[in-house]
């Protein structure tokens, strides 16, 4: 039996009294030295208790674990109150790859309440804070801007950028990677629907949910991703070896160093008028650093864009209505006892109970309108429309791709058919910069706009890296703004290829 | 019990069926006179698997000890789908001449339960496993029940109240147990063809190795659509009764709420819509909930699970090692063998009695049934191809009245395990090649039942001294001797006729019925050895010698 005993201490607390010390690496110094102020870690590992194995690709390599991933020597709490002294009885198999490539997993991340939020707020642990501060700002670090880190996978965001670690698990439904990694001035990547196995991974929305990588170049996001993108027979959804060859033997040949023949697409639905000014300059400048490369820029238009944020939240709310029903105090997680009545319903009271304690106000509120959709008079208005919209925008992109999306593909495609497709699509991650914490308007409708470019991807179940679009992060004179490259199904290779030469491109 | 299968070879995939339910023609039942009794089933049968439906649990009798951490709905789990299940299902649908899909998917049905983990049960409700099919019922008039569909879906824990400290404990063993609901189209007219379809269904299902169908455990439960209405007017509306656990309760619930409809329609009100349940203390229908009260279950697709697809070529697999079905044993057992109807009938009940190995499998001893065990003692010819085969007639009634005779009065049932089919070949060879009498047989097999060793009955008859007394020229004509210290039969009969002088005086003064005292004195002194018969020519010629 877990213990149910409610410690109000805030985990991040115990780094600052212990100290640093001489055997700890930089990353762990840093964590100890950072977290306080930012609360990207909520739960650090023991060095001694790191179980990675002697020898492998990532041999003592850093790695933050995003919260919702299941771990066995750490806690998994998903930022609520739900989960707060839940310790699952079993690893992820990406938990389980990383530490048989010898990776130091260092702690566990900071997200919103089961992977639900754009901007880090919603955690039972606090908000995570934006490690990034102006160069010409005058106050001490500690006290710089309050800013959001992005969500849900703020904390991972926030360990990279702060150097706690080299890189960190997220996980992306509708641009939980990719938005934190844009607000933090990191590079973020979410793979293929299917690539990473999603076992151990707690469930926000089934059909969307992807685990990714989280650093500061691409090179790092790649050599941590080529070794969790395997297949899993414990992942229903996981793609075999089959599918997975034959969409990279579909993905143009790239030359080592050129972009060469490369063409480049550019949404125009994609510059809402919610767009910031600040978001043009650094897509501009991304988009020059391709042509200098030798790839093409051609101008595309993916017309289903302006539905997909609405269909987005519909299906993932339903389907995390189901996937957050599990949580009733029963097997494991919070149980609210309730006095015994004669009629007889103590148990629909205890859930009640539970479930109205346990969640925060943006899972209640989700898991509601989810419930919603569902209902029988409702299901063909919401989720089969929604399900419509999201076939919409498959086909959108697939028109505009020079490849097939081999998942649905009944026989192979003539070769050469679409010249004027694209291979990538390059647009702004985000439409603004971080916003400040105590901002109000992010209790609203707000908060879910700054996903509206990155769910379209989600849906499609697409591979999108958001690259960092300065050339030095530190020599910035304004907030950070990533750059979102997307490719077609089973293309990451491709995609983490381009976002490679792009990273070196800018920087020289 | 017969079931009338058509083959499977053919009008599997027929896609015309008739409209049985318009066909049939009212029939008057002297219980409710006037009226006409509309049912439907839905059986819910657990699949003999080791595996739970999406998970591999680990192994325990003991309460959650049966269980994985996805049993338990535990965070970051996945379903992952048991092929052996489908499989089972597959052998089901195919007795059943249902259509198998190509495509089939899985949804969540909501709800809030402490024995449903994950707050939803992973079931078929968009498009099932397989669709349309018939069962035939065993009466003279040959009944077709169609099938409506076949779905998979996970079973539920098992909540089990403790009334004295008012609390429920949940057990999650069988959380997650492969389940098929086999839902029939309204074509019953009474509670008896009710009971006759879930009977025919329980036995097909055991037949394929699909499940126990085990009712008392719950390994099979029913839930009965019924309505009443006027014969020739549209059908009442019906009313649900949820999870009946025994043939006899789902007779007695049907005919209590076919009373209460009547008296309903009686008093000319109408029958609402209602889910209703069976109370075992009063034998009667209780209101569960009214049709406004029906929960939403939000139905939605599973994600994670995808589309099941099953090629012509699987389910020809399927087919072509599924084992045999009722009906077809029955009819080969009565060609081949001659056997009279009634002891096939015998053979098949006690046949029925195996028990079921999980996932379908073949071969293994505790697979063997009655069927086999006899098949086995007619074909195998022991000693070589020379010897005749041994007599059907004479096999089956050593198995039914000696062996199942001697193991009921010892409170056992039938297994095939229990004397090895070679041993009772054995017997029967000694008994009916006069090796032994058919007394010193039946002792025999008592005392292999009583005494469990490794000797074979005929080193058995040896030990005991059960071989049979021959006559001096069956000695003499044998060439063999007798076990030593053994008299022959003629010397016996002598000693006899000596010792009862006047029985002898009796007999040749013409009273031929004291013929049998002595026999009888002679039996006794051989405790069984010697056939009677053989005991009788040889006192007759020694004293009409005389």
């Amino acid at each position: 039996m877990l213990s149910r005993c409610l410690s109000t201490t805030p985990i991040r607390r115990h780094a600052s009294t212990l100290g640093p010390k001489a055997t700890d690496s930089l990353w762990r110094q840093a964590i100890i030295r950072k977290n306080d102020s930012i609360n990207a870690i909520v739960h650090v590992a023991s060095e001694d208790a790191s179980e990675a194995l002697a020898n492998g690709p990532l041999q003592k390599v850093a790695i933050a674990v995003k919260d919702n991933i299941c771990t066995k020597s750490m806690p998994t709490t998903c930022s609520s109150a739900m989960l707060k002294d839940f310790r699952s009885p079993y690893d992820a198999t990406v938990v389980r790859l990383l530490k048989e490539a010898g990776a130091d997993l260092v702690g566990k991340t900071n997200l919103d309440e089961f992977g639900m939020g754009s901007l880090n707020t919603y955690s039972i642990h606090g908000p995570v804070v934006n490690p990034f501060q102006l160069p010409n700002e005058d106050s001490s670090w500690e006290s710089r801007e309050q800013r959001s880190a992005g969500g849900s996978s703020g904390g991972s965001a926030a360990a990279v950028a702060a150097d706690m670690c080299y890189a960190a698990l997220g996980t992306d439904t509708g641009g939980s990677i990719r938005l934190p990694a844009s607000y933090c001035g990191v590079t973020g990547f979410k793979p293929s629907y299917g690539l990473i196995s999603r076992y151990g991974v707690v469930s926000f929305a089934d059909s969307l949910d992807c685990v990714g990588v989280i650093a500061k170049t691409t090179k790092r996001v790649r050599a941590v991703a080529e070794v969790i993108m395997v297949p899993d027979a414990r992942d229903p959804t996981s793609a075999s070896h089959a599918l997975r060859s034959n969409a990279s033997s579909h993905s143009p040949r790239l030359s080592a160093t050129r972009l060469d023949g490369l063409r480049v697409g550019v949404p125009a639905e994609y510059f809402p008028s919610e767009l910031a000014t600040s978001v043009i300059t650094p897509t501009r400048r991304v988009l020059s650093a391709f042509q200098s490369l030798g790839a093409t820029i051609v101008s595309v238009s993916l017309p289903s864009t302006p539905y997909a944020l609405s269909a987005y939240y519909v299906i993932a709310c339903a389907e995390a209505s189901s996937n957050l029903a599990r949580y009733d105090g029963v097997e494991y997680g919070l149980n609210v006892t309730v006095q015994r009545t004669r009629s007889g319903d103590t148990a629909m009271r205890s859930y009640a109970a539970t479930r109205t304690q346990g969640f925060g106000p943006e899972v209640r509120k989700r898991i509601l309108l989810g419930t919603y959709a569902l209902r029988a008079d409702a299901f063909d208005n919401y989720f089969q429309q929604a399900l419509r919209v999201r076939q919409l925008v498959r086909d959108d992109f697939n028109k505009t791709f020079r490849s097939p999306d081999v998942r649905f593909m009944v026989s192979p495609p003539a070769p050469a058919a679409d010249q004027h497709g694209v291979d990538i699509i390059v647009h702004p991650t985000a439409i603004q910069p971080a916003p400040l914490i105590d901002d109000n308007t992010k209790q609203g409708l707000d908060a879910y706009v700054q996903d509206v470019l990155t769910v379209p991807a989600s849906l499609a179940g697409l591979p999108a890296l958001s690259i960092r679009s300065e050339s030095s992060i530190r020599d910035s004179h304004e907030w950070p703004i990533g750059v979102t490259i997307v490719g077609q199904w089973g293309s990451d290779d491709m995609v983490l290829r381009v976002g490679e030469m792009v990273d070196m491109s800018l920087r020289s | 019990m017969v079931l009338c299968l058509r083959s499977c070879s053919h009008g599997l995939f027929s896609t015309s069926r008739r409209c049985f339910s318009s066909v049939r023609s009212h029939q008057e039942d002297k219980r409710w006179p006037g009226w006409q009794i509309i049912i439907g089933i839905e059986v819910h049968a657990q699949i003999k698997s080791r595996r739970k439906l999406f998970s591999v649990p680990l192994t325990g009798n003991l309460p959650n000890t049966c269980v994985s951490p996805f049993d338990a709905a535990f965070p970051g789990t996945l379903p992952r789908l048991n092929v052996q299940c489908v499989a089972l299902a597959t052998r089901v649908a195919l007795a059943l001449n249902s259509n198998i899909q190509s495509r089939s998917t899985f949804d969540r049905k909501h709800y809030f339960y402490p024995d449903l983990p994950a707050g939803y049960q992973i079931t078929q409700h968009y498009s099932p496993f397989a669709i349309g099919g018939r069962l035939v019922l065993p009466t003279e008039a040959a009944v077709p029940v169609r099938i409506k569909q076949i779905q998979l879906e996970q079973d539920t824990a098992k909540s089990i109240f403790d009334p004295r400290r008012r609390e429920t404990l949940i057990d999650l063993n069988r959380a997650g147990m492969g389940l098929m609901e086999i839902v029939s189209e309204p074509d019953m007219r009474s509670p008896e063809e009710a009971a006759l379809y879930v009977r025919s269904l329980q036995s097909l299902l055991r037949a394929v190795g699909a499940s126990d169908g085990n009712m008392e455990q719950g390994s099979l439960r029913c839930d009965v659509n019924v309505s009443v209405n006027r014969p020739g007017l549209p059908p009442g509306t019906r009313c649900e009764i949820k999870n009946l656990n025994s043939v006899k309760f789902m007779m007695s619930a049907l005919s209590s709420e076919i009373r209460r409809h009547i008296d309903i329609l009686d008093s000319s009100s109408s029958v609402p819509q209602e889910t209703r349940g069976f109370s075992e203390q009063t034998f009667e229908t209780f209101k569960l909930r009214s049709k406004e009260d029906a929960p939403d279950y939000r139905y939605m697709p599973d994600m994670n699970l995808g589309t099941l697809h099953i090629t012509e070529t699987q389910i020809q697999n399927i087919r072509e090692t599924m084992p045999e079905l009722p009906d077809i044993t029955r009819s080969r057992l009565q060609k081949q063998y001659s056997l009279h109807p009634r002891d096939v009938e015998i053979l098949l009940a006690l046949d029925a009695e195996k028990d079921i190995p999980f996932d379908g499998e073949t071969g293994g001893p505790s697979s063997a049934g009655a069927v086999r065990y006899f098949e086995n003692i007619c074909q195998d010819h022991g000693q070589g191809a020379k010897e005749k085969p041994r007599d059907p007639k004479v096999v089956l009634n050593w198995i039914i009245h000696e062996l199942v005779g001697q193991l009921s009065a010892r409170h056992e049932t039938f297994t095939a395990q229990r004397v090895p089919s070679s041993w009772l070949a054995e017997l029967i060879d000694m008994v009916q090649g006069n090796i032994i009498t058919r007394t010193s047989g039946k002792s025999l097999l008592r005392h292999i039942l009583h005494n469990p060793s490794e000797e074979s009955p005929k080193q058995l008859a040896h030990k005991l001294d059960l071989i049979a007394l021959r006559t001096e020229d069956q000695v003499s004509s044998a060439g063999t001797a007798p076990p030593a210290g053994d008299m022959d039969l003629t010397a016996i009969c002598r000693a006899s006729i000596s010792q009862m002088p006047a029985e002898v005086v009796a007999y040749q003064a013409g009273n031929v019925n004291v013929l049998n005292k002595i026999v009888g004195h002679v039996m006794k002194t051989t405790r069984g050895r010697a056939n009677a018969l053989a005991v009788k020519t040889v006192l007759q010629a020694m004293l009409d010698g005389n």
